[in-house]
């Protein structure tokens, strides 16, 4: 009942050459990603085509490591071209690179049509550069991507903690005698091989997604910059994996969608799944702050209620009307003041009048009108952030910028953040413009 | 060093500073010795960021030399500590504030040698000096700008410099960490360190630092605080931008009447 031998032995060793290749593009496109040079290794994929075609226009066959020599080359070609764009013409990063991507794209296509048109011997297979084909793959194929990306995770490793530094904090980096700009190339270059190997796997068009998907998708779940390479890598590794199953299973089906569809897929889960980062976890804190201010709303306004009643109590109702849609404005407004209701009475903030009081104000509580009041906790917290507000109020008045910039939707005490000379100079100004 | 008494511990000689043909330092002439707080004081814009960087080898020289410990910068390198300017870093980065810190000890530890225990075990100390020994292992982005400025702090001081530069240090930053990174400062002082700090507020500038240069692309005035923030300096340095002469004016008033 042994599955294995079925599947032939050139595809599994082209499947664990191209799954080498998916973790080592992952981890090294991680730093890519980190040092903010996501379209950088773009640019370079794309020039990728004109070394292939170029590659094959020399050597006359469709050897893959003369291919992939020729496309390694015309990458760095194009950083090249591009640092010069940038130097000399002043060119801005976003426009040079659209630059250098689209005419080397141009001129890679350019040549390949050509190619194929004069139907030079062995050029007809030379687009499958463009989208990914691993199908074609032979075993020592494989077995030079896996090298390659084995060499490429080793030197990553080795320098990690120079390219985690540059990618921090290049200026600091630089003050501390670290050669920013080399160690910047060598990271770059890194990427441009993770583009060459990748390109039977993914082809020139696709090949970025698996430098930048995995790494963006594995941010998602950690803060840690070692975790973050090895989920990448194994991110890379599954995309990998599947493209090359699929590609294999079905005839003429490009590998470079498939893997860039499964680290899609990855991604998508990791951008609404993860813990911390997810935009589940966004939802829900976003939803905690609207609860808070809702909370703040509704102990404000049960304190100028019981101010203004003799008995000292209110009602829910009383104190809806009195904030109006103040309290979370919009469809929701009921929800998040129930959950703000729920949370102030959880903390106790707020108390149930007592069963003997409340059949003294029968009237009200028997027509099913209960009737609340604060507790002293809850009287102290409403004392406390009228008088933040007004406090802030004052900041807001007279304060620069940066004094407001201390200003937080869950009101932090004005004093625990401006020191006591601003605070003085800023109720003094505030004095001095009043009525 | 020391039979050469004409040795400063920092030496702009005739600093000039162009971005593109736009110069930002005009023949910067300053002379600077420790121990104590120095203040680069001036208008936004003026160029005191651009003179730490000068300092630093971050921006080229179109003119004029810079000299640390009467030396070329290249050879006093491990005596510099430098706290950037805290916006130029994405606070978003995956790692934590101590892994921060040990930053400051991989200059000595020279290429491709990682940190060990001895230079973990520093990271926490300068950590717990700036008070955040208990938030040592949480990620950057999650701490206040404060916090954040004295991670910073902390990154310099594991430097074990001898000389240090920090580009704005109080901005944006809350009133406890600002008592914090002043207490850290002040001993540096007392360890015999030289501090040159870009500092951009007037009001606390006097009673922070020891002496203080003033600068508007030229250099207005050097030497001690008390000299040198005199309302005629003041109004030259601040000559082109009337709207905070004001506030300014003021803020030196008040000064005037305290004893």
């Amino acid at each position: 009942m042994i599955v294995l031998p079925t599947i032939p032995y050139n595809t599994l060793v082209v499947a664990a050459g191209v799954a080498a290749v998916g973790f080592a593009a992952g981890v090294v496109g991680s730093l890519g990603v980190l040092r903010k040079r996501a379209l950088v290794g773009d640019a370079a994929a794309h020039a990728t085509l004109v070394g292939v075609a170029a590659a094959f226009l020399m050597t006359g066959r469709r050897d893959l490591p003369a291919l992939l020599l020729g496309a390694f080359v015309a990458a760095v070609g194009s950083l090249g071209v591009l640092v010069l764009l940038r130097r000399v013409t002043r060119t801005r990063d976003d426009a040079a690179t659209a630059i250098v991507l689209g005419v080397s794209f141009g001129l890679g296509i350019t040549l390949v049509s050509g190619i194929t048109a004069r139907g030079i011997p062995g050029g007809a297979g030379l687009e499958q550069f463009l989208l990914g084909h691993t199908a074609a793959l032979t075993a020592s194929d494989a077995v030079l991507l896996a090298g390659v990306s084995a060499a490429a995770v080793l030197l990553l490793a080795i320098g990690l903690k120079e390219a985690t530094l540059v990618a921090f904090d290049a200026a600091f980096a630089a003050a501390s005698g670290w050669p920013v700009g080399m160690i910047d190339y060598a990271l770059v270059t890194l990427v441009a091989v993770m583009v060459v190997v990748g390109l039977p796997a993914a082809g020139a068009v696709l090949v970025t997604a698996l430098v930048v998907i995995p790494p963006v998708a594995a941010r998602q779940w950690t803060d840690r910059v070692t975790t973050m390479l090895v989920l990448a890598g194994c991110f890379g590794l599954v995309a990998g994996l599947v493209g090359v199953g699929l590609s294999a299973a079905v005839p003429r089906l490009s590998t470079g969608p498939v893997v860039v569809l499964v680290a899609a897929a990855i991604f998508v889960v990791s951008f609404f799944g993860s813990p911390s980062r997810g935009w589940l976890a966004r939802w829900r804190r976003q939803r905690a702050v609207a609860q808070g201010w809702a909370e703040g709303r509704i102990i404000e306004a049960a304190l100028h209620a019981m101010q203004a009643s003799s008995s000292g109590y209110f009602t829910r109702q009383s104190i809806e009307s009195r904030l109006g849609t103040a309290v979370a404005p919009g469809r929701s407004s009921t929800m998040a003041s129930s959950r703000a209701w729920r949370g102030l009475l959880l903390r106790h903030a707020i108390e149930p009048a007592p069963a003997s009081e409340a059949s003294v104000l029968a009237t009200q509580s028997s027509q099913g009108i209960s009737l609340w009041r604060l507790t002293e906790q809850g009287k102290a917290e409403a004392v406390e952030r009228a008088r933040r507000l007004a406090l802030w109020g004052d900041v807001l008045a007279v304060a620069s910028g940066d004094a407001r910039a201390f200003l937080t939707i869950d009101l932090p005490p004005p004093e625990a953040v401006l020191d006591a000379a601003r605070l003085h100079a800023i109720r003094a100004a505030v004095a001095a413009s009043g009525p | 060093m020391g039979h050469d008494v004409k040795c400063h511990n920092l030496e702009f000689h005739d600093v000039t500073v162009a971005y593109g043909r736009r110069p930002v330092l005009w023949n910067i002439d300053l002379s600077v010795d420790g121990p104590g707080l120095f203040g680069v004081i001036g208008p936004n814009g003026a160029g005191k960021s651009t003179l730490v960087k000068a300092a630093l080898g971050l921006v080229p020289l179109v003119g004029g030399s810079v000299r640390l410990f009467g030396l070329p910068l290249e050879h006093v390198r491990p005596r510099i500590g430098y706290v950037p300017q805290r916006e130029t870093v994405d606070w978003d980065f995956p790692v934590s504030a101590v892994e921060v810190v040990l930053m400051g000890t991989y200059a000595r530890l020279g290429w491709f040698r990682r940190p060990g225990a001895t230079q973990r075990a520093l990271a926490r100390e300068c950590l717990d000096r700036v008070g955040l020994g208990e938030i040592a292992d949480r990620q950057i982005g999650r701490l206040s700008g404060g916090q954040q400025q004295r991670v910073f702090l902390a990154r310099a001081l594991a430097q074990q410099a001898d000389l240090y530069f920090l580009d704005e240090p109080m901005a944006g930053v809350d009133a406890r960490s600002q008592d914090q990174i002043f207490r850290v400062l002040s001993e540096l002082r007392t360890e015999g360190k030289l501090v040159v700090v870009v500092h951009h507020d007037l009001r606390t500038a006097g009673e922070w630092f020891d002496s203080v240069a003033l600068i508007d692309m030229r250099l207005v005035a050097a030497g001690p605080t008390a000299a040198v923030l005199t309302p005629e300096n003041l109004r030259r340095t601040y000559a082109g931008h009337l709207d905070v002469l004001d506030e300014l004016g003021r803020a030196v008033e008040q000064r005037g009447r305290t004893p």
